[in-house]
């Protein structure tokens, strides 16, 4: 019964996929992108019910969900019904606007669906070589939404974004073929379930630390190509930024993490094989060197799409950090702070799709004004950029601290320096940035129509659980938040 | 056919291999580098065959077969349609003075080899020289991909960048379970189409070549 579901979770929304090809309506088109979201999300919680009960569930050795998986699963479903009810009235709007062609509105849709079925597939894999097939597949369905405008910006972006994460993740192949020679050899021969995580995780301490060692490295830069880890992150703000906003909130909240997903499950076989110090220590040096990179670029930047870009950047750099750091604390922080970065950025991304429709520009010194124009949007941009910049009492205050914590306590003083000094930085230039923008007037030939009701009950769906996470984490998910730390120190 | 003889196949397959690549490094002309990856495809499936041969598991006869069809004969035919209908110029311009990516190159091969000297037992599992030369045809792949600012020839880099991967994943253990390989190669080209899409597209709209596009920056 309950593998059934892990079947359905991705079938659900590559079938929806394929029947909006046979739509034309906008509507219909809409109501089956709202219904097959919310059909994910109520999988998601419906396999996270029983994988509490119950201990984690297979199907077949293809599928598996155990309590990491499902924290994943529940943030790609969460952000999935957000985005669809916020895309009903923006699409409306690009139609409107003449952004969007009406004969092409069903290709957007279905690709959409694509994009979230090949990310639960990720989410859910057991055996790697389906999480790295999956994985790639979310590059080619997300490529063409990314360019989906057919302007010389978005299919430039689109072309950076499908090469270089291309070759990036057939290095995780590379580090993946690796791994799965270690586990036969380890074993004596190949036999049933090779290639699955659960059974190779089961005997990582047999596993051969140098070749485990090589596999990781490959895997770190492969995987984190596509999660976009400095210096391998340059894709990043352009595809981010060039995506229509509903793709855009998908990219920076889910997939990344989803590929974060991925490094997290080799970081468990590689601390098993060669010990704590080896993955946590690559790991650390990829955060640091993130929030680094991304420092600069937040403070000069003038474009609020690629602003986010990059802040993503800065954060996939924070998660690596706190899984570096490691220990109990720090995993618990990281995956936390997927969750609370997750929610903001695709709230953010939301917010700025609508901005950046009213001003009719994406620079940052035009947008001025934007709480008298539109008053709920713009108190949510305010919320979304504090709790961005790790503000209390917002959620992500709550994991940063966390992480830090961690930092301290596994005594890397320096790393937490860096990380504080960058923290602060980027507060000031984020705050400033958001601040123009938010205050001030507005030009004459700003639109000012009212709010549109759909993309406002997207944007309060997410907001209302930024909130709730920075005032207290709900019990069931601080049990499932630690179970789940289990599961990745092995 | 025995073990060893197996091995020197291999390692005689695997020194055709990293052949092919350096003429793609050093090609300046494109149907001369596309060539030169379908070449390399042959050689890929050849080795897949000897494998199954050696090792008697008939998954790899079908992964050798899917190989030379996909590799050797659909995508470069793919990328010439692509080069027939667009007209681009067909001299290959480096990005970087091709003496400089010639040594880089050479430094690859031997970090490769060194890498691999280092290894423990693990080494046995892998037939042959099969993990150096897999490693030297992924990062050479790259270097292609970073040294020429033109869309079909950062493919033609790709396509051999996966054939070391390929190349490694057959020698290793017997190959990876046939369906995933499927998984993969059916990746490959459905990625294959979005990028000559992609291509053919900005074409259409603004007569460049996509890899020549650099406004999006900072």
């Amino acid at each position: 019964m309950t593998s059934n579901l892990l079947w359905l979770a991705p079938l659900v929304p590559f079938a929806a996929g394929l029947a909006m090809l046979l739509v034309r309506d906008r509507r219909a088109l809409a109501a089956l992108d709202v219904g097959s979201s919310l059909a994910v999300l109520a999988l998601a919680a419906a396999i996270a019910r029983r994988v509490a009960v119950s201990g984690p569930v297979s199907a077949l050795g293809v599928f598996r969900a155990d309590d990491l998986a499902v924290l994943f699963l529940l943030l790609v479903g969460l952000l999935a019904v957000a985005v669809a009810i916020a895309t009903v009235g923006w699409m409306r709007q690009e139609l409107a606007r003449g952004q969007m062609r009406k004969d092409r509105l069903r290709w957007y849709f279905a690709l959409v669906h694509g994009f979230i079925a090949t990310m639960v597939v990720t989410v859910l894999a057991d055996n790697l070589g389906i999480l790295w097939i999956a994985m790639e597949g979310t590059t080619i369905t997300s490529a063409l939404l990314v360019g989906f405008h057919g302007d010389k910006h978005g299919l430039e972006a689109a072309w950076k974004y499908i090469i270089v994460t291309t070759i990036g993740i057939s290095f995780g192949l590379f580090g993946t073929v690796l791994v799965y020679g270690a586990a036969v050899a380890a074993h004596g021969e190949v036999f049933a379930g090779a290639m699955n995580w659960s059974s190779i995780a089961a005997i990582a301490h047999k596993l051969d630390p140098g070749i485990i060692r090589i596999g990781f490295i490959f895997v770190v830069v492969g995987y984190g190509t596509k999660a976009g880890l400095a210096p391998v992150h340059m894709w990043l703000p352009d595809a981010h930024s060039q995506a229509p906003t509903p793709v855009s909130a998908l990219l920076s909240g889910a997939l990344i993490k989803c590929a974060l997903l991925g490094i997290i499950r080799f970081h468990t076989i590689a601390r098993g094989a060669c010990g704590p110090e080896f993955s946590g220590g690559l790991l650390l040096l990829f955060g640091i060197m993130s929030v680094v990179v991304a420092t600069p670029f937040i403070i000069v930047q003038h474009d609020i799409k690629r602003l986010l870009g990059y802040h993503s950047v800065e954060h996939v750099g924070i998660v690596a950090l706190g899984l570096g750091f490691g220990g109990r604390l720090g995993t618990y922080g990281a995956l936390l702070h997927v969750i609370n970065h997750g929610v903001t950025k695709a709230l953010v991304f939301l917010v700025a799709g609508d901005a950046i429709g009213r001003y009719g520009t994406r620079d940052m010194r035009v947008i001025k004004g934007y709480l008298g124009v539109a008053p709920f949007a713009g108190t949510l941009l305010l919320m979304g950029a504090f709790s961005l910049a790790g503000t209390p009492p917002f959620s992500i205050f709550v994991s940063e601290l966390i992480i830090l914590r961690a930092g301290l306590a596994a005594g890397r003083y320096a790393s937490v320096a860096i990380f504080l000094l960058m923290v602060v930085v980027i507060f000031a230039g984020l705050i400033l940035h958001v601040g123009q923008m938010a205050f001030g007037t507005a030009e004459a030939t700003v639109d000012r129509q009212r709010e549109a009701r759909s993309p406002l009950l997207g944007m309060l769906l997410l907001s209302s659980v930024m909130v709730l996470l920075g005032l207290s984490i709900p019990a069931s998910l601080d049990r499932l938040l630690a179970r789940a730390t289990e599961i990745v120190l092995g | 056919m025995t073990v060893e003889l197996a091995t020197r196949l291999i390692d005689v397959l695997g020194a055709l291999l990293l052949f092919t690549m350096l003429v793609i490094l050093a090609s300046g002309q494109l149907f001369r580098a596309i060539y030169a990856v379908a070449l390399q495809a042959v050689f890929l499936g050849i080795a897949g065959a000897v494998l199954a041969a050696a090792t008697g598991n008939p998954d790899l006869w079908v992964i050798a077969g899917i190989t030379i069809v996909v590799k050797a004969f659909v995508l470069p035919w793919l990328l010439i349609r692509v080069v027939r209908t667009v007209q681009i110029s067909r001299e290959i311009e480096p990005a970087i003075p091709m003496t400089l990516t010639l040594i880089a190159a050479s430094g690859i091969v031997v970090l490769a080899f060194h890498l691999n000297a280092s290894l423990g037992p693990v080494r046995q599992t892998i037939t042959g020289n099969a993990l150096p030369v897999g490693v030297t045809l992924i990062l050479i792949g790259v270097l292609v991909m970073a040294s020429r600012r033109k869309a079909l020839v950062q493919m033609v880099g790709l396509f051999a960048s996966e054939n070391g991967i390929f190349f490694t994943a057959m020698a290793i253990s017997q190959g990876m379970p046939l369906i995933i390989e499927i998984g993969v190669i059916l990746d490959v080209v459905l990625g294959a189409l979005v990028m000559g899409i992609l291509v053919l597209r900005v074409r259409s709209s603004v007569d460049t070549d996509i890899a020549d596009l650099e406004s999006l920056k900072g």
